[in-house]
């Protein structure tokens, strides 16, 4: 089942800043998206044209079948949003923000306080439920967002940088919750962040964004197929093997690119045989970061000089 | 009648503003000063410096009671036609301050578009915080009007044995004027309230509205008109009419992307 469906989707502001340029994609139910970029790129203009804040100056958007633009709160209804400018009220306590919010949803008494308790104690705030916002530090409000967002058990998340201002084992519990919720519950990530490395270990597929437009779109897989999809080998050796296509790193340190893990096997064999001796030998695929890296280059190779 | 989604919205709004020390406060010694202070000022200065009075003699000669002692004619004339011009201040002052922490100061604190994310329809919002602004004007408005009641007939019994009870005027500000007024300072802070950033620079603009109650207060103090019943009643249709022609327009005009630019 489709959740999001962007059809060359355009956002122009006022002042003529295109932010969002002709953006089209899907996300499939369940899946957790992460929609990557630098700040400026137009993440945050994304979410806001999928959650209705925006309309969009040209294209379409669907969130489960239902047109943000036309219907913003059946779009809220079966949403929760994160971003930077939503926060909650400094003056009520972490409880009574989440119940206020239960009740915009609909939900009783009962049903909103035990869902806040609830999600109160996975994200390790029950300790401060009874204390004000205000005195919260910025990992905990971050958090309580979280809890916010997630009060109606919704069928999508719209997280905005989720993890920005959180200390590792908090941005641990985050990514553990948000997990969770896509694969038990079979909810809808949407995750917007400029953290590559952070996106990499969440996400299921991605939509690499860029100056406003997309520069590619898929599982780390596809993204992989579309720069290279062997392996990057690093080796600690005496030295190279002779006819060898490779990168001196540092001292003894060599990196090259092979097809598959056969190829390592006949890298090491042909050093050895060449006199030299291996001292320590890694591959990997490449990362998120240089692909995107990898796909940025590539585009401003074909944009020319002038525009890079 | 609000639904239980804009009830939370309204309760939630007046709990906050109740809680707020900096407003709080302004939204109770102000009614104060100028429901009970100043009236209890002129009695005092009726009964206990009766010389006094001749300088409002021109005021008195328009005034539409002709009592044989000119303290009580004096008082009378206070209560009833001179205090509903300065008790106008009181709604304008209540709804400006309140809806302006309501619809500016949630964008000023960054929690309007948390709201904005719920699934009421914008126009739900928008009548639920008119509502919030609306009901704590009134009981604001009605708490300084049963104080200034009290406190003066418990004044003008104990100093000089004597009742005046408020007259038709009142009536008119009670029901009609100060309904209306406070729902179109309303009408000014929610017009304003897309381009405001702050909730002082928001306020500023329901001044407007306090100008031409100054000049209604000067222009009885001169001798140039006093109020009356009929007068308020006409003043208070024309500012309802105002009211509700500029709070359509100004929900028409409203999206979430003006409310959050």
């Amino acid at each position: 089942m489709q959740a999001v469906y962007a059809n060359s989707l355009s956002k122009v502001y006022d002042g003529g800043k295109r932010a969002v340029d002709n953006v089209s994609f899907e996300i499939s139910a369940g899946s957790i998206f992460g929609f990557l970029g630098p700040n400026g790129a137009g993440k945050t203009t994304a979410i806001k044209l999928l959650s209705g804040m925006l309309s969009p100056s040209a294209g379409s958007c669907e969130v489960f079948g239902i047109d943000p633009a036309l219907h913003p709160e059946k779009v809220h209804q079966i949403a929760g949003v994160v971003t930077e400018h939503a926060q909650m009220y400094g003056s009520l306590t972490g409880l009574e923000n989440l119940m206020f919010y239960a009740s915009l949803f609909g939900m009783g008494r009962e049903s909103s306080q035990s869902a806040a308790l609830g999600l109160l104690g996975e994200l390790g705030l029950a300790d401060a439920k009874g204390k004000k916002l205000e005195t919260y530090s910025t990992g905990m409000r971050q958090r309580l967002s979280l809890a916010r967002a997630m009060i109606h058990s919704p069928k999508i998340l719209f997280l905005d940088e989720p993890t920005s201002g959180l200390d590792p084992e908090s941005a641990l519990s985050v990514n553990n919750m948000i997990k969770s919720l896509a694969e038990s519950e079979g909810a809808t990530v949407f995750i917007c962040t400029h953290q590559l490395r952070y996106a990499q270990e969440i996400c299921t597929s991605y939509g690499l964004i860029d100056n406003g437009s997309l520069l590619a779109l898929g599982s780390l897989d596809e993204l992989r197929e579309l720069v290279f999809p062997g392996m990057r080998v690093s080796i600690k050796a005496s030295k190279m093997a002779q006819g060898m296509q490779y990168k001196t790193t540092g001292e003894m340190l060599y990196e090259m690119d092979v097809s598959s893990e056969q190829g390592i096997a006949g890298i090491v064999s042909q050093i050895v045989s060449q006199g030299g001796s291996v001292y320590s030998v890694m591959s990997r695929q490449l990362s998120l970061e240089e692909i995107y890296f990898a796909l940025i280059e590539r585009r401003n190779r074909k944009e020319g000089p002038g525009n890079a | 009648m609000p639904n239980s989604k804009q009830l939370a919205i309204i309760t939630k709004d007046i709990k906050s503003i109740a809680k707020n020390r900096r407003l709080f406060p302004i939204l109770v010694f102000m009614p104060l000063l100028m429901s009970v202070g100043i009236p209890s000022l002129f009695v005092f200065i009726a009964l206990y410096s009766p010389e006094e009075l001749k300088d409002f003699e021109q005021m008195l000669q328009m005034a539409p009671t002709h009592s044989d002692d000119i303290t009580t004619m004096f008082i009378e004339l206070i209560i009833n036609s001179i205090m509903p011009s300065f008790f106008a201040i009181i709604p304008v002052m209540a709804s400006s301050v309140m809806a302006a922490s309501s619809f500016v100061g949630e964008k000023e604190k960054k929690t309007l578009e948390t709201l904005l994310y719920s699934p009421l329809p914008l126009k739900e919002i928008f009548y639920a915080k008119v509502m919030a602004s609306f009901a704590l004007s009134m009981a604001v408005s009605y708490a300084a009007f049963f104080a200034m009641v009290i406190v003066v007939e418990i004044e003008l019994l104990l100093a000089a044995g004597i009742f005046i009870m408020p007259g038709a005027s009142w009536l008119s500000m009670m029901l009609i004027v100060s309904p209306s007024i406070s729902l179109l300072a309303i009408t000014v802070i929610v017009r304003g309230s897309a381009k405001s950033q702050t909730m002082e620079e928001s306020q500023q603009k329901a001044v407007f509205l306090v100008m031409p109650l100054l000049a209604l207060i000067i222009g009885q103090f001169s001798g140039l008109l006093l109020v009356s019943a009929w007068l308020l009643t006409g003043i208070g249709l024309v500012f309802a009419a105002l009211s509700a022609l500029f709070l359509k327009s100004a929900m028409r005009k409203f999206t979430y992307e003006k409310l959050l630019g």
